[in-house]
């Protein structure tokens, strides 16, 4: 710890104050508890309180979830249907607020960084427990580690986590502290670190014998599981339901001082599509839906007779876009590629898309219009400046023409050397949004005399087109999104696996994207969030004037839930159920 | 007999090896369209290609096909099917969550399938040309132009407005707390519409075959002499006729034998159940390779047997014929 100043974080410090006001408030009704000011429950003195009102103990949550999980283990777990399974079972050393989107402590009591930005020290809290009742140490956190760095445990938090190439160095300080050190300041630790922390002393034994890949598959015990979660699995029936009872051991408390989470028992009923959960929301059979956009005026209408309130979250983190191959390996026409990788035929095009007829052709009315690569769910780095390009015929053709491209007496557009622009549309048939966005586009740029076919295909022929033949004109895609634009350097970056119009480039092949690979290689290692911002602001910025991806619009984000739950507190960012340890069923 | 049988379980290996290598081959020249781990990158963005490299190499999926085959085949003899892709769990642990469900499905659809099918087949046939053979008939045709997706689509639309069956599954969220007799009933009531969904509308294929074949039985000769001789109706029909006519519905059999285990994709995906045609269609569209060739190869041999069983018992049901 020599020379190590100590800088607390301001989420670190908002937060105890915050809760010290609230549980002065709740004083009076309060269970025993050791300080007059904070709650505390036995051999736990700092449990993390979280807010909502006093709710009732008890009960069972009915919910569904498209697929089967497809693993149980935290650390190779990706798809939704496998976290969806098992997010509520482990915990990180910090999380993200679902509603402030800030982050905050929950395994780690608290932290500190120093001054050069390259060491962060935890603290966790004292008397946390496994669901089994072992105690919770900083042995835990570093065999986390060690296992995400493990070149033969392939998972995608390792790429998360390598900071200029290298892994983060994890030291264990003592029982309770661990420190990480990273080869260079790293502006998204915060954001990167929460991973789920896991049982050393259940998972040990199969790591070294060099079996974890296939530890906690699921085809494991649900007893097996041992977590730090608000509930611990009890049953998995393949491809029918999942069920999960109360942690006795649970670290979070309400304002009260009494031991989360209310509900007792929670039971996920496996459906194979999105239809069948629908139906059983509809007759009473699960608490809550995950209303599209399309639905929402008949779900509006049916709240009073199915005694459910439809929550609304604001735009959502998804996006729809459509993107020009710019990439010479693909094997594209020479005067093709001309078009592509000219700004001026990108911006035309996004000038001719008209973006009102997708918010309500597609998502019925319930969108907004998007022309940047951020969302506005994204509270702290989504940019509001960035250029925009409102529907306008006129300006799209005004614009094509500054590039050369003139439409000819039979009403097809042509470039200076006289090829008609003509080209091909990609799409994944299985997605009706994405088809029909790409139908309304193909219509749009017809009227300015393009020749546009659209080309509904399976998924995985459209992503090997993508990352492996490259042999695509356009495409109508989408990618979900967070909070941190760390994440999706590998869309960005010119070196990007998943730079669509060009990717893995050995060198920059523009300007502009010189200038967003130097951006992001800034804002990773920077450690202050203010000049963070500022530098992602410029990339969504250049982005927004070179639209190598023409975006169209993000649909908001719905849930239905019965009225029965009190608390709930929906987000598009945290979901329906962040705070789901104070969700309760009212009298 | 012995040796007959003999002869055509040693050729079952051969024949096994030809039908995987084909599939193998049908999976390799698919390969435009992508592999398992390649349509990674699009769900997890920040996934890097050597992590998608290293999960390529774990399967040993970096290897040449021809490679990859051999491998496969090799453990398919050590009777070790591989692990899932996707799931990373033994690829026969996942058929066996689900076998006994489909097995079941298959069982009592089959039961009721051939249950109507065979008496209003012979019905069929005795009241030949009758009204009422018209109306069977007519209700045939309409059941055997039905895709099984589309039925199974009407008759969710109906539990969901009548609310007299459960929609989706096979058992209730309250199961482990029923009873053993509970549970019974549970799953019973759970069963209702999935094997209305594919049994009642496979009566009509079934119907039609036992009524044809019964039909050439009740013109042959014996018929003709066992009416002659004064034999009751009833009986030339039940003893000389059907009895008769039922040989090529044992060659069917076989055939559904075999298929018992292949699930009913649609109708399971549909209704929610949990059995093997869901999980061999998720592998397929995920390009989960070796869930797809273990089920293939499961598929395979229930069909081998399934013909072998029916060649048997055909020489049980008739006399004339003989194997040696």
């Amino acid at each position: 710890m020599k020379g190590l100043a100590v800088i607390a974080i301001a989420a670190a410090l908002l937060l105890p104050p915050d809760v010290l006001a609230h549980a002065v408030g709740a004083a009076g009704a309060a269970p025993p508890k050791a300080s007059p000011t904070r709650p505390s429950l036995p051999g736990l003195p700092h449990p993390k309180v979280m807010l909502g009102e006093p709710g009732r103990f008890g009960g069972t949550f009915l919910d569904a979830q498209v697929a089967d999980p497809r693993t149980f283990n935290p650390i190779l777990a990706q798809e939704t249907s496998s976290t969806g399974a098992i997010g509520g079972l482990f915990d990180g050393l910090v999380e993200d607020n679902g509603e402030t989107t800030e982050t905050e402590p929950a395994l780690a009591e608290s932290w500190r960084t120093s001054p050069d930005g390259r060491t962060w020290t935890f603290k966790l809290r004292q008397g946390l427990q496994w669901s089994d009742g072992a105690p919770v140490t900083a042995d835990d956190v570093a065999f986390t580690f060690q296992v995400i760095y493990d070149g033969k445990i392939p998972n995608s938090l390792q790429d998360v986590l390598t900071v200029a190439g290298k892994p983060i160095e994890v030291t264990k300080v003592d029982g309770l502290t661990i420190r990480f050190r990273t080869a260079e300041p790293f502006g998204p630790f915060l954001r990167s670190i929460g991973v789920g922390i896991l049982p050393r002393h259940k998972l040990d034994a199969s790591y070294q014998a060099g079996k974890f890949n296939q530890t906690w598959g699921v085809n494991t015990p649900p007893r097996e599981l041992v977590g730090t979660g608000a509930y611990v699995m009890t049953e998995y029936k393949p491809a029918q339901r999942i069920t999960f009872a109360r942690n006795p051991h649970y670290w979070r408390v309400d304002l009260q001082g009494r031991r989360l989470p209310y509900i007792e028992r929670l039971v996920l009923t496996i459906v194979p599509s999105q239809e069948a959960h629908k139906l059983l929301f509809l007759q009473g059979q699960t608490d809550s839906y995950g209303v599209r956009p399309r639905e929402y005026a008949a779900f509006k209408r049916g709240e009073k007779a199915g005694r459910y309130t439809v929550y609304d979250g604001g735009p959502s983190f998804g996006s729809e876009f459509l993107s020009f191959n710019q990439n010479r390996r693909g094997g594209l026409a020479e005067y093709k590629l001309k078009w592509f990788q000219n700004q001026k035929f990108r911006q035309g095009v996004a000038y001719a898309i008209d973006r009102q007829a997708i918010i309500d052709q597609v998502y019925a009315g319930q969108a907004i219009a998007e022309y940047g690569p951020e969302s506005p769910a994204d509270k702290f780095f989504f940019d509001p400046r960035v250029m925009q390009y409102p529907y306008d015929l006129d300006k799209a053709a005004a614009t094509l023409a500054e590039a050369g491209f003139k439409k000819g007496a039979d009403g097809l557009l042509r470039d200076a050397d006289g090829h008609p622009v003509e080209f091909i549309i990609s799409t994944n048939a299985d997605n009706q949004d994405r088809v029909a966005i790409g139908n309304i586009i193909r219509q749009d740029l017809e009227k300015l005399g393009m020749h546009v076919t659209l080309a509904p295909e399976a998924f995985n022929t459209l992503v090997n087109k993508l990352v492996e033949s490259y042999k695509w004109e356009a495409m109508v895609m989408g990618l979900t999104g967070g909070i941190e634009p760390h994440n999706g350097q590998n869309v960005w970056k010119s070196s990007g696996s998943l730079h669509m119009w060009n990717p893995k480039e050995a060198a920059p092949a523009t300007p502009w994207e010189a200038e967003v690979d130097r951006y992001f290689n800034l804002a990773a290692t920077t450690v202050d969030q203010t000049r963070r911002k500022a530098y992602y602001d410029k990339y969504q910025e250049i982005i927004a004037e070179q639209v190598p991806v023409v975006y169209t619009a993000i649909p908001n984000a719905y849930v239905a839930v019965r009225n029965k739950f009190g608390n709930i507190k929906y987000t598009a960012f945290g979901g329906p159920f962040w705070n789901f340890p104070v969700v309760y069923i009212k009298p | 007999m012995f040796r007959y049988i003999l002869r055509r379980l040693i050729l079952l290996g051969p024949l096994l090896v030809g039908i995987t290598f084909v599939s193998w081959a049908a999976i390799q020249l698919a390969r435009g369209s992508g592999d398992y781990f390649q349509a990674l990158v699009l769900q997890y963005p920040q996934i890097s290609p050597a992590t998608i490299e290293g999960l390529r190499a774990r399967f040993g999926m970096d290897q040449p096909p021809w490679i990859q085959y051999l491998r496969w085949l090799w453990r398919i003899v050590h009777l070790d099917f591989g692990l899932s892709f996707s799931y990373q769990v033994p690829v026969t642990w996942l058929i066996g969550t689900r076998a006994l469900n489909t097995l079941l499905l298959s069982i009592s659809s089959l039961i009721v399938a051939w249950a109507i099918a065979i008496p209003l087949g012979i019905y069929s046939a005795v009241h030949q040309y009758s009204v009422k053979d018209g109306l069977l008939s007519a209700g045939a045709f309409i059941a055997i132009s039905i895709p099984s997706f589309f039925s199974a689509l009407l008759l969710l639309y109906a539990a969901f407005w009548t609310h007299l069956l459960p929609l989706q599954g096979l058992t209730s969220v309250n199961y482990d707390m029923l009873s053993p007799l509970g549970k019974l009933l549970d799953v019973g009531w759970h069963l209702i519409l999935p094997t209305i969904a594919l049994g009642v509308f496979s009566v009509g294929g079934l119907m039609r075959y036992m009524r044809t074949n019964l039909l050439d039985v009740l013109r042959a000769d014996y018929v003709k002499t066992a009416r002659a001789k004064g034999v009751p109706e009833r009986r030339v029909i039940l003893r000389h006729a059907v009895r008769n006519a039922i040989n090529p519905l044992v060659t069917l059999f076989g055939f559904e034998l075999g298929g018992l285990l292949s699930g009913a994709a649609f109708v399971e995906n549909i209704l929610g159940y949990p059995g093997l045609g869901r999980l061999i269609l998720e592998a397929l569209q995920r390009k989960d390779i070796f869930v797809v060739m273990g089920s293939l190869l499961l598929g395979s041999v229930l069909l081998i047997l399934g013909n072998l069983i029916a060649d048997i018992l055909l020489a049980y049901v008739d006399p004339r014929i003989r194997y040696e």
